[in-house]
């Protein structure tokens, strides 16, 4: 019993970790923007595919294909931001949130048309048997996603705490119009961000897809329905409530899964979201905005 | 030569202009003050010259150069700095890192840390909070806060719109003491009040504008105050 | 009119129920990514209660719209509070746990010799009361259209009486509105209602349509997707989300043109609308430069 609760622990810290930079991307963009990019998970998935590509045409290394996945997500997410964000900067957040669904569409057909089959392989990060420690054992792909996410989550924090970036991009976050008072160039640090947003997401689709070794069309829509509930989950809005939920769900979500099956892990990692949005806990709607 | 000359500025939300041909003039070194009611356009004046509100039409003079229209982070560069209505200080970031915000354009770290000790001397309650978040600061802190942050882009030109708003009276009189030593220290001010009598007392020159229109200019004692309060607040009975 | 061309007329109208149901919401400030659950919940109940109880389709169709409204009432009396992305994702976790509540319901019992009803992800086969009861395609089209015009010709007196003025103040500035006396928490109680009704309404009509349904239909993109044809079509007016599901599901199913790209064209094609048009083509603006015009 004990040894499940654990071992269930260590996987869903795993999945956690992705979710939690799916969310701090999220997190990074709603901040700023204070409008949801529900193209963020099909952007990832651009940049997956266009490694998956790669892969079958030149057969490159790990390391190549994950910049490769970096580079294809922060393109994508430059071609959302320019048609969907840019336009709808001081307008409507709707038409923002619309705009980039319609995009969602795009990547989707797009993946469909340069990849027709519905699950493509991806070379694993790990191939070999899991590390095994007592009773306990650990997949080596899921140490390194692990491992990989404290080491962005530190970046991060470094960057926006110690650095002349990171200063101007909270002031953004926290009141844009003496950000902008203040001799800060608003509109670039945005674009900066939604950049910086979408190559985090290009780390964690990397790593997921690699774990997982296959690559399907449902990535896009699984990435960003992780993301969003990943970020109500911590608090809309807060860069360490994007990671602290991320955990939360990666953990729900094991135990759930062992306990009860993968649709009720599903069903009550809603209904949660559902009721601690209905309870109007304080964490979830101090900073919510339209 | 006026260091800021504003030249018939029309702005506009949507199809309601805000400002009607707006012209008036700043001359160096002095502090100059806008009086009107509530609605006459002062604060969308002082957004237009900062460049939050791009104008319809006419020009912005700094120095005899056109500004309007330009960013906001441009004009900042240009020597303009902007004190806003409610002061906006960045609430959950420290104190010190509101000053250090206020300095973003300057790549100067040892002069731009020995003006961060400039404002503590300034402002001593700055130095007893600096590792405190912004948000927990009193109003009167955090327009003090406002003020220094916004000096720390070493301004020719410091506006302000509605310093005293919501201040008790002891807290107004300071700060009113604080822009009388700016402008001993050579500061030129361009300063919205509502706070009239004060006002009046520390500035060299007023305007008065009344629903987005200029309609009286002059030296503090060129109309009878009562007058000027009547119409600082209700606006003239001819319009 | 051959059945490919009354398929997709039958479906511009079925779906045009959903996107009215989005666009309600919208109109009175909500945003719901969520209205396909209510589409669901008509499908899943018109349908039992047609082909597992014998009820003649009129009866199980208020039934469901009934019971739509209901749910959707019960979703918004506790969310109904929250603003913008809170309650759209509120509403996603609503939808979602009844799209997984719709994988997990077995409900079969024996009907002429054989097990029918919702078979949980298996779907619910065999809702065929149209053909029972020899309704042709095109008779089937007319009874939708028919429906349509009515909820229709409501919308439209209503957006013209006081209710539509108080609907439209709550979404404009919900403060003012409480300021002149609308109370807003019923008004948007009441629209949470009418939306979830429409929507099964919309539901039971595809059920009915297609005989067969799963809870795959049910899922987010659906919601998105009426979301998104009310904000193309424009929200002056209820005639706005009818033009957003006519240009898609018209579109892009009737010409073959673009065929592998389209939703590579259609895609481009609404953002650039809405950088031109964030209220969709249909917005306020449009809708009274035409009246001026036209009376």
């Amino acid at each position: 019993m004990l040894a499940d609760l654990v071992q269930n622990s260590l996987d869903g810290l795993a999945a956690g970790a992705a979710y939690a930079l799916l969310a701090l991307g999220f997190t990074l963009i709603f901040g700023v923007l204070r409008r949801a990019n529900l193209s963020y998970g099909p952007a990832i998935m651009f940049g997956c595919y266009a490694a998956a590509l790669t892969h079958q045409h030149f057969g490159a290394g790990l390391f190549m294909l994950a910049l490769v996945t970096i580079a294809g997500a922060v393109l994508a997410g430059a071609y959302v931001e320019r048609l969907c964000f840019a336009p709808h900067r001081e307008g409507s957040a709707i038409a923002a949130m619309v705009a980039s669904f319609a995009l969602w569409m795009q990547f989707e057909e797009l993946a469909a048309l340069v990849l027709p089959g519905h699950l493509y392989a991806f070379p694993m990060l790990h191939e070999g048997a899991p590390l095994a420690l007592g009773a306990f054992t650990f997949r080596i792909d899921a140490l390194v996603l692990l491992a990989v996410a404290i080491l962005v989550c530190a970046s991060l924090w470094w960057m926006l705490y110690r650095s002349r970036f990171g200063l101007a991009v909270r002031a953004v976050i926290e009141q844009p119009t003496a950000a902008s008072l203040a001799g800060i160039n608003v509109p670039r640090v945005l674009v900066r961000v939604f950049a910086l947003a979408s190559a985090i997401g290009g780390v964690a689709g990397y790593l997921v897809v690699a774990s997982n070794g296959q690559i399907t069309p449902m990535l896009g829509m699984w990435a960003t329905l992780k993301g969003l509930l990943a970020m109500m989950l911590g608090g809309l809005g807060s860069l360490p409530g994007a990671v602290l939920g991320g955990l939360a769900l990666g953990l729900i979500e094991a135990h759930s899964q062992w306990y009860l099956g993968p649709q009720m892990r599903d069903l009550i990692a809603y209904l949660l979201l559902f009721v601690l949005l209905a309870a109007r806990v304080p964490w979830m709607t101090s900073r919510s905005a339209s | 030569m006026s260091l800021l000359a504003v030249e018939d500025v029309v702005t506009a939300y949507g199809k309601i202009e805000a400002l009607k041909g707006v012209s008036l003039e700043v001359a160096e070194g002095t502090i100059t003050c806008l009086l009107g009611p509530n609605g006459a356009g002062k604060t969308t004046l002082m957004m237009t010259i900062a460049g939050i509100l791009k104008p319809r039409r006419g020009r912005v003079l700094l120095g005899g150069t056109d500004i309007a229209g330009q960013a906001p982070h441009a004009i900042v560069a240009r020597g303009i700095a902007l004190v806003p209505e409610n002061r906006l200080v960045f609430p959950a970031m420290t104190v010190l890192e509101n000053l250090q915000a206020g300095a973003f354009q300057r790549r100067d770290k040892a002069a731009v840390a020995e003006d961060v000790e400039r404002m503590f001397t300034r402002f001593p309650r700055l130095k007893e909070r600096h590792a405190q978040q912004a948000g927990t600061l009193s109003g009167g802190e955090q327009q003090m806060l406002a003020v220094a942050r916004a000096l720390m882009s070493r301004p020719r030109l410091l506006l302000m719109d509605e310093p005293s708003l919501g201040l008790a009276p002891l807290v107004v009189e300071e700060i009113f003491r604080i822009i009388a030593e700016l402008h001993r220290d050579g500061t030129t001010i361009f300063l919205v009040e509502q706070n009239a009598h004060m006002a009046l007392k520390v500035a060299q020159h007023f305007f008065l504008i009344e629903q987005g229109k200029v309609t009286f200019s002059g030296d503090p004692g060129a109309l009878a105050e009562d007058e000027v309060i009547r119409r600082a607040y209700l606006g003239s009975a001819q319009q | 009119m051959d059945d490919f061309a009354l398929g997709v007329l039958t479906n511009i109208g079925l779906f045009s129920f959903l996107a009215l149901s989005a666009y309600l919401l919208l109109v009175a400030g909500e945003m719901s990514f969520g209205q396909q659950a209510f589409f669901g919940i008509g499908a899943y109940a018109g349908g039992m209660l047609t082909a597992l109880y014998g009820w003649p389709l009129p009866l199980a169709a208020l039934a469901a719209m009934a019971l739509g409204g209901l749910a959707q009432l019960l979703v918004g009396l506790p969310t109904l509070r929250l603003r913008g992305l809170t309650f759209a994702m509120a509403t996603l976790a609503a939808a979602e746990m009844f799209r997984i509540l719709f994988e997990l319901f077995h409900w079969r019992v024996e009907r002429g010799g054989e097990l029918a009803g919702p078979d949980g992800t298996q779907g619910f086969r065999g809702i065929r009361w149209i053909f029972e009861h020899g309704i042709e395609p095109a008779d089937y089209l007319l009874l939708v259209y028919a429906l349509l015009a009515a909820v229709l010709a409501l919308l439209l007196w209503m957006e013209r009486s006081r209710l539509g003025a108080a609907l439209r103040g709550v979404g404009l500035d919900p403060e003012l509105a409480a300021s002149v006396g609308i109370d807003v928490r019923r008004v948007k109680l009441g629209v949470a209602a009418a939306a979830g009704a429409l929507a099964a309404l919309g539901g039971v009509l595809f059920a009915h349509h297609n005989t067969y349904v799963e809870p795959r239909n049910f899922d987010i993109m659906l919601g998105v997707h009426s979301l998104a044809y009310a904000l193309i079509g424009g929200l002056g007016t209820a005639l706005g989300p009818l033009l957003g599901v006519a240009l898609d599901i018209g579109l892009l199913e009737s010409t073959q043109y673009f065929h592998g790209y389209r939703m590579i064209v259609f895609g481009g094609l609404v953002a650039v609308l809405l950088v031109f048009r964030p209220r969709g083509l249909l917005d306020e603006r449009m809708v009274t430069w035409i009246r001026q015009r036209f009376s």
